[in-house]
């Protein structure tokens, strides 16, 4: 029973079509606020819907020399590691997540999946350009990882802590994390974990990969790099499965910073969730987008290394000493 | 060629370049270690078209050389012409030349700004300097009637004349223009990303500018004052007060910069033209052709283009030749780019302004 419940959370809510539907209206209403920041009228609220339904509707080419396994295989991959993240993903005063222990942990080795189904798909494209694009996204992905790590930690530890009344501990579960905020005030607010509130701030344009961060798939240079090969069905499934990490990660960061509820009703707290989310989209990804242009790779891994990974280890310090 | 290099192709059509040209990348990692250009994808044979026609018909085919400096090649082909003839055009004509061409000149290096902006993957910044750009449009369709290619010149002088309230609109689009202009002269100074991208990038130092011969903006932005409307003056140019922009940065950035201050430079020589216009005739008949050679050069946004005309009696010419600045700028880049990334090829590329149209013709 457990199991059926466990593959429904992925399919219908939140992972599958809950964080697909989320991820699109996210995806398309970012285009549309590019656009008027741009002075553009920009595209309807459904162009992502429509532009997947005309992938869909197209042949799916294999280059002759890729590795077709592999080609083919890649997309499916990211997707489906983006599904489960997401059913791993509280949505506070309504869903607790897939697992009640130590789901931090998974979601830290489940979420960069997307990014290696992107080195695997231009790797096996054959494509210089995927070349390009692998070894952009291996260096990218080592530059934010770094800083998740550490922000991912002092929100563990801190609660851990707490809870343990003191001692040395960590606290691995999402839902106790949001429980814990529930009762003792969201974690954003609190001075010691502001430094890692913005650090997953810049780690979001960073994994999303979107400006100044959109160093792999940077158009002008390498042609949408790894993704350059790929049409039909299979792009359509690498676009599906990036609106849902665009779920998974901005759930995540609603979840371990601002995870208030407001009343008891479920579908008031659903929409407030989604508020959430879509502020913090709006503030860490559309707007930084619109208003810069894009690193060199090695100055994105410096500028990684250097801002985002020492207030992720200040607040980490803090956590520590205090 | 080693197992840790690979060659990566970039064009002929590829989406930072607007025309296409060919680069055959050799690559380690990131780093760039050999540059090798094919180009003729826009061969039109031109030069030939041109000893087939009239007089009069290659105004029309040389201002189809290439889009963004079109003006410019039916303006120096019109001066070759004309000293061939030895016609003396009116005055009021010299400064209508003078008047489109600086239009001109500020819309193609705004284009050129905004894609290297687009290059940077700066959208927005992309947005911005076209919607400038816009002002500049808009007043290439009010009075000439088309936003492109202005036919403006004609052999003698200008095909039609700009009346007092067309004069009245361009200055107050150029009040429009100029605050506007100097924002993005500040965007482009300050801008983190931007500064990031572009400051020591591409560096063409002076020595080298001077060896190779570059011209127009590159060599201005290696801090040679080089600069045919000074140089030699033509048309209108020795009545009207300009300085000649030079940046010491020899740097993509440096190059930039001196295309935003020409732009101030252009503005100043349109608001000159308006006031100082002369009144009277705006063309001359052309008169008997006689067998004769002649030279012409003026300096189009992209730097010195030069025409030579031999004529046989008749009123089709027996050569018709010109040089382009994009061929003398087109080597440089073989200094440029080296020790770049492949991020930065485009970026490189773009601060030269290639126009592969006019240069394969």
């Amino acid at each position: 029973m457990d199991t059926l419940l466990g593959i429904l959370h992925m399919c219908i809510f939140p992972g599958g079509i809950f964080a697909l539907v989320i991820g699109f209206f996210f995806k398309g209403l970012d285009r549309r606020v590019e656009a008027r920041l741009q002075r553009r009228v920009g595209p309807p609220l459904i162009q992502p819907w429509l532009d997947t339904a005309k992938l869909l509707t197209k042949e799916t080419l294999i280059p002759k020399t890729a590795c077709t396994q592999a080609f083919l295989l890649a997309p499916v991959v990211g997707f489906a590691g983006m599904a489960v993240c997401a059913a791993f993903i509280p949505v506070p005063g309504v869903f607790d997540g897939l697992s009640n222990m130590g789901d931090l942990l998974v979601l830290f080795y489940l979420l960069p999946i997307p990014a290696i189904a992107m080195m695997m798909g231009g790797s096996a494209s054959s494509s210089p350009f995927g070349a390009v694009g692998f070894s952009r996204e291996m260096i990218i992905m080592l530059a934010y990882e770094t800083p998740l790590l550490m922000i991912l930690l002092s929100v563990a530890m801190l609660v851990g802590k707490s809870m343990s009344g003191g001692d040395w501990g960590a606290e691995f579960s999402l839902l106790k994390i949001v429980e814990w905020q529930q009762v003792n005030g969201s974690l954003g607010y609190n001075p010691v974990m502001i430094p890692a509130f913005i650090a997953y701030l810049i780690f979001l344009p960073g994994t999303m990969g979107v400006a100044p961060f959109d160093i792999p798939e940077a158009e002008t240079e390498v042609v949408e790099g790894p993704l350059l090969e790929y049409g039909g069905p299979l792009l359509a499934l690498f676009h599906v499965g990036s609106a849902l990490k665009t779920f998974v990660v901005l759930g995540l960061g609603v979840a371990m910073f601002f995870p208030g509820t407001i009343g008891d009703f479920w579908l008031v707290n659903l929409i407030w969730f989604v508020v959430k989310c879509l502020v913090l989209m709006l503030i860490s990804l559309t707007v930084v987008k619109s208003a810069t242009g894009r690193y060199r790779i090695d100055q994105a891994f410096r500028f990684f290394i250097l801002v985002p990974t020492m207030l992720a280890l200040c607040s980490l310090l803090l956590v520590w000493l205090i | 060629m080693s197992i840790s290099t690979y060659t990566m192709p970039l064009g002929p059509v590829h989406v930072a370049l607007e025309e296409p040209v060919y680069f055959h990348l050799t690559v380690e990692g990131e780093d760039i270690k050999n540059v090798e250009l094919t180009s003729g994808h826009v061969h039109r044979g031109m030069e030939r078209m041109a000893m087939q026609r009239t007089l009069v018909k290659n105004v029309t085919l040389t201002e189809r050389v290439c889009s963004l400096c079109s003006n410019s090649h039916s303006f120096t082909y019109s001066m070759v012409v004309e000293n061939a003839l030895n016609l003396a055009i009116p005055e009021r004509a010299k400064y209508l030349r003078v008047m489109a061409e600086e239009i001109k000149r500020v819309a193609s290096h705004l284009f050129n700004t905004a894609i290297q902006a687009h290059i940077a993957g700066f959208k927005s910044l992309f947005m911005h300097v076209m919607e400038v750009r816009e002002v500049v449009q808009d007043i290439k369709e009010t009075v000439y009637g088309n936003r492109m290619n202005l036919a403006s010149n004609c052999i003698g002088g200008v095909k039609c004349d700009v009346t007092n309230e067309l004069l009245d609109y361009i200055m107050k689009q150029l009040e429009v223009l100029e605050p506007q202009t100097d924002e993005l002269y500040d965007i482009f100074q300050t801008n983190h990303i931007m500064l990031t991208r572009t400051k020591g990038l591409g560096l063409l130092p002076t020595e080298d500018a001077l060896a190779l011969g570059v011209v127009g903006p590159v060599a201005r932005g290696s801090g040679i004052a080089r600069d045919v409307r000074r140089d030699s003056p033509y048309a209108a140019y020795p009545d009207l007060e300009f300085d000649v922009i030079t940046e010491p940065g020899c740097c993509v950035h440096s190059r930039t910069m001196v295309r935003l201050r020409e732009i101030k430079e252009s503005i100043k020589l349109i608001r000159q033209c308006c006031d100082k216009m002369p009144e009277g005739p705006v063309c001359v008949h052309m008169g008997k052709i006689p067998v004769n050679e002649a030279f012409a050069h003026s300096e189009a946004p992209r730097g010195e283009v030069s025409y030579y005309i031999r004529t046989n009696g008749t009123d089709i010419p027996s050569r018709l030749k010109w040089r382009v600045p994009s061929y003398m700028n087109w080597k440089a880049l073989s200094v440029m780019m080296k020790g770049a990334q492949i991020a930065e090829v485009a970026l490189v590329l773009n601060s030269i302004d290639p126009c592969v149209s006019c240069t394969e013709r």
